[in-house]
Order: C-alpha cells, then sequence, then structure tokens
C-alpha cells in the first residue's frame, strides 16, 4: 500500500450496519411521503457530479486555503484523474494556520481515513451516514472505486424540495386502488370465493424497508378469500418475487392481484428500464443485482425462476426502455 | 418441538412476534430470502443472518413458525414491529449460525425427530 493510499473505512468499522440501521431514528421518523423520495432517490441522483473543485496531493495547504474562501466551501477532495487520495477540510487549515506549515503539500496532512458512499445507494442509507459520523460532505465512488462526486446533506434537501413538488399529486393518488371490494366482502360473509376482485399495490423504487408488504397484503386476502393453503403460499412467493424485482430492478410500477372463480392473477408492472435479455434474466441464478442488494438478502437470481416454478402459466414481456410485465396465474380447484 | 424449546436450546431470547407455544417443522438456515422461498415445507424454522424486516416477510410468505437471528445482532426496531404485526415469533440468539444448527440437530437427533 502506499502512502497515498486513502483507509476506505465502511460503516461497520464504526458501527456496524445494523446499528446503523437501528440507531438512526431521524430518517425512520420522517413523513411518509419525505421517507418515498429518500428510498426512490440513489447518492448519484442527487450528487454533485460536475465542476466538483478539487486539489492534488502536491497542492499547498495555501493553494486549499484560498480556494476554500474564493468558493465558500469548507472540505475538498485530493484527486489525481477519478482516483481518491484523501480530503483537506477546515480542520487542517486551521491546523496548518496554527502550526505555521500552511505551506505543506496536501499529501502531508490531508485526511486519509475516508468514510465514502457508494453512489447506488439509496439516499435513506447515505442520510444515515450523516446521521451517524459528523462529517459535513462524504466523497461518492463507483463500483469500480473511482471518485464520481460528493454528497452532502445540502443537496439532498435541494434534490428532495425540488421533487416535493412533482411527487405529492402523484402521492395522492397512491393509495391501494379497490375494486369489487363491496362484492368481495359479500362473497367472504357467505364463505364462498368472491365472484371478481381486484387489487393494485404501488411498488415504489428502492423502497426496500416496505418491499413484501403487498406481497403479505395479497397473501392475507386470499387466504381470507378462502383460497386453498396451497395455493395461498404459491401465490404469495409469486408476488413478493415480482414485488422484490419492481423494487429493485425497475424504476417504480405495480403489482396487481386479480381473483376469480377460476384462477388468480399476479400481474407484475414496471416503468422501466426494461430488460435486454428475457430468456437470461429467467435463469436459476442470473442477476444484475449490485453488492448492496446482495446485502439485503435479495439478488440471489431466483426470482423470476422461482415465479415461473410456481405458476401454472407465466408470462414475461420486457422491451427496453419502456418497461416489464410479467403476469402470473394460479388455477383454483373448482 | 416447540418454540420455546428452540429459545432454550440457543441461549435466545424471544424479541418480537408475540407466543413461543408454537411447534416447528422443518429447519432452514438461509440469509439468501429467494432461496427461502423455494422451500416447500410448512412452519420451518428460519434461522438467518439477516436482520432485517424482510428476513420476517419471507418467513411469513412461506408459513414459518418462527425466526432466528444469529450472533446477538442488533435487530432494527422496524423488524420487530414486523414480527408483531404479522405476529412471527422473532427470536435472538448469541449463537453463531453453525453451532445454532449443530445444537439443534443434536437436540432433535435426541428427540427422536430426525435434523
Amino acid at each position: 500500500m502506499s502512502v497515498y493510499e486513502p483507509k476506505i473505512l465502511s460503516g461497520g468499522e464504526h458501527r456496524s450496519d445494523d446499528e446503523i440501521m437501528a440507531g438512526c431514528g431521524a430518517a425512520e421518523d420522517s413523513p411518509l411521503v419525505i421517507m418515498e423520495l429518500l428510498q426512490r432517490f440513489q447518492v448519484k441522483d442527487v450528487m454533485r457530479s460536475r465542476n466538483i473543485i478539487s486539489l492534488s496531493r502536491d497542492d499547498t495547504l495555501r493553494s486549499a486555503k484560498e480556494l476554500m474562501r474564493d468558493n465558500k466551501i469548507s472540505g475538498l477532495p485530493v484527486l489525481e484523474g477519478r482516483r481518491l487520495f484523501g480530503m483537506v477540510s477546515m480542520n487542517q487549515i486551521i491546523k496548518a494556520l496554527e502550526g505555521g506549515w500552511l505551506d505543506d503539500p496536501c499529501r502531508m496532512h490531508m485526511s486519509t481515513s475516508l468514510v465514502v458512499l457508494e453512489e447506488d445507494m439509496p439516499v435513506s442509507i447515505a442520510l444515515k451516514y450523516f446521521h451517524n459520523y459528523t462529517f459535513g460532505r462524504f466523497p461518492v465512488l463507483n463500483k469500480a472505486h473511482e471518485f464520481t462526486g460528493i454528497l452532502s446533506q445540502r443537496d439532498i434537501t435541494n434534490a428532495m424540495l425540488k421533487e416535493l413538488a412533482h411527487e405529492i399529486a402523484k402521492l395522492e393518488n397512491r393509495s391501494e386502488r379497490h375494486i369489487g371490494t363491496d362484492a368481495a366482502e359479500v362473497a367472504r360473509a357467505e364463505g364462498a370465493i368472491p365472484y371478481y376482485s381486484l387489487r393494485q399495490f404501488v411498488i415504489v423504487r428502492n423502497d426496500l424497508a416496505n418491499a413484501g408488504k403487498a406481497a403479505n397484503e395479497i397473501k392475507r386476502m386470499l387466504k381470507d378469500a378462502g383460497v386453498d393453503a396451497r395455493i395461498v403460499r404459491k401465490v404469495a412467493v409469486a408476488a413478493y418475487e415480482l414485488e422484490i424485482n419492481v423494487c429493485i430492478h425497475s424504476l417504480g410500477g405495480s403489482i396487481t392481484v386479480i381473483l376469480d372463480h377460476q384462477s388468480v392473477t399476479i400481474v407484475a408492472k414496471d416503468r422501466g428500464p426494461g430488460i435486454k435479455d428475457v430468456e437470461w434474466a429467467c435463469q436459476d441464478g442470473t442477476s444484475t443485482a449490485n453488492d448492496w442488494i446482495r446485502s439485503m438478502g435479495f439478488g440471489a437470481g431466483m426470482g423470476l425462476s422461482n415465479c415461473r416454478r410456481v405458476a401454472d402459466v407465466f408470462n414475461i414481456n420486457s422491451f427496453v426502455p419502456s418497461g416489464t410485465t410479467v403476469v402470473c396465474e394460479f388455477k383454483l380447484e373448482v | 418441538m416447540k418454540i420455546s424449546e428452540v429459545i432454550k436450546i440457543l441461549d435466545g431470547k424471544l424479541v418480537a412476534g408475540g407466543s413461543a407455544d408454537g411447534k416447528i417443522g422443518e429447519i432452514v438456515a438461509n440469509d439468501l430470502m429467494s432461496d427461502v422461498l423455494l422451500t416447500d415445507s410448512e412452519n420451518i424454522l428460519l434461522l438467518t443472518s439477516l436482520a432485517s424486516d424482510q428476513a420476517v416477510r419471507t418467513a411469513n410468505i412461506v408459513g414459518a413458525a418462527a425466526v432466528v437471528v444469529h450472533n446477538a445482532k442488533p435487530l432494527p426496531a422496524t423488524m420487530c414491529q414486523v414480527a408483531d404485526s404479522l405476529g412471527m415469533p422473532l427470536i435472538s440468539s448469541p449463537l453463531a449460525k453453525y453451532d445454532a444448527c449443530v445444537r439443534l440437530y443434536l437436540a432433535r437427533k435426541a428427540e427422536g425427530t430426525g435434523a
């Protein structure tokens, strides 16, 4: 390791991921609408990636001080190309002023123990890092560990406020749509499967905190309607896999369950980006999930093949970039 | 085997989800939720290192009897809330997954119900 190699600390070296998840109530206490926005956006959607002012290792702390003063910023990344070597913050400048080493090169005094964010993390996780550390900004790296931007809390606030105005109108229609509920109630009272019932759930991109709610609700609904337990289990498995797929792989979409006398149908529809090779995606073990998704217990590449395994009829149509529709039908034993 | 016996064997504690009176069927030790969804058995005991809401939701989908999380991992408050709302017993154990599996295997062997 060269002396310039920054030590990248994961969250776990200070606190475990679980502690971060458990310990931070700030995001969990936020209003629902804001939480959904936080889940939907990834770090790369809100970070600053252009016109980033940076230093090289040989720049002096004096030039760092001047850059900070002229641009009203309190921290600068030390870069060469897209490689991140360290950070210089106001703290180091104050120490240099006190110690008289303002003309030393940055490489001698920069912070090299860095906490970084991955660009495909949800913003909700990034906020937890802000909560758990005292840094005002985090450098952002891509999968190849190249520097791609800087994220401050201000960037998050700006992006959220901008998006909030657009989202409020949409969120008013977010609640589940019920069609035929009265018929379902009557049928349930009579102990028979309702003639026709349809229910739709909106699935928000990257909202893993709520992923699985729709499938669990579908399971409860079918159980209440008197559907055979073995079929309920199959439908629930497919609904769950499809819900997770829409959540982690798409821009967002919906899960619809249709129940009639003869069958239960689950329709998962998303708004893109579509699957390039559907056959490949339907094979066991194939996945485009990233490490973050895998760390949450998903991305094993079994989703679509699990659906195909449990469903009596399985259909998938996908177009790049408009989106994917998966239909799983389950015959009722009548 | 009852869930209460599982808790005793694993030096665990019931953290959320209500009663420990139910009985367990097969034991599934896995951190990949799609693998868990592949199981066909009812009333499984899910042993996992995944301390997240999805471990509980997945367990509910397959009709599991209970969920055990290892290594005394801190459980997010939302995970406990989901377990309570779904009535899914959630157990925290200080044991590593391997040790937990061995203890349960030996206990079931002694009980004569297989591993």
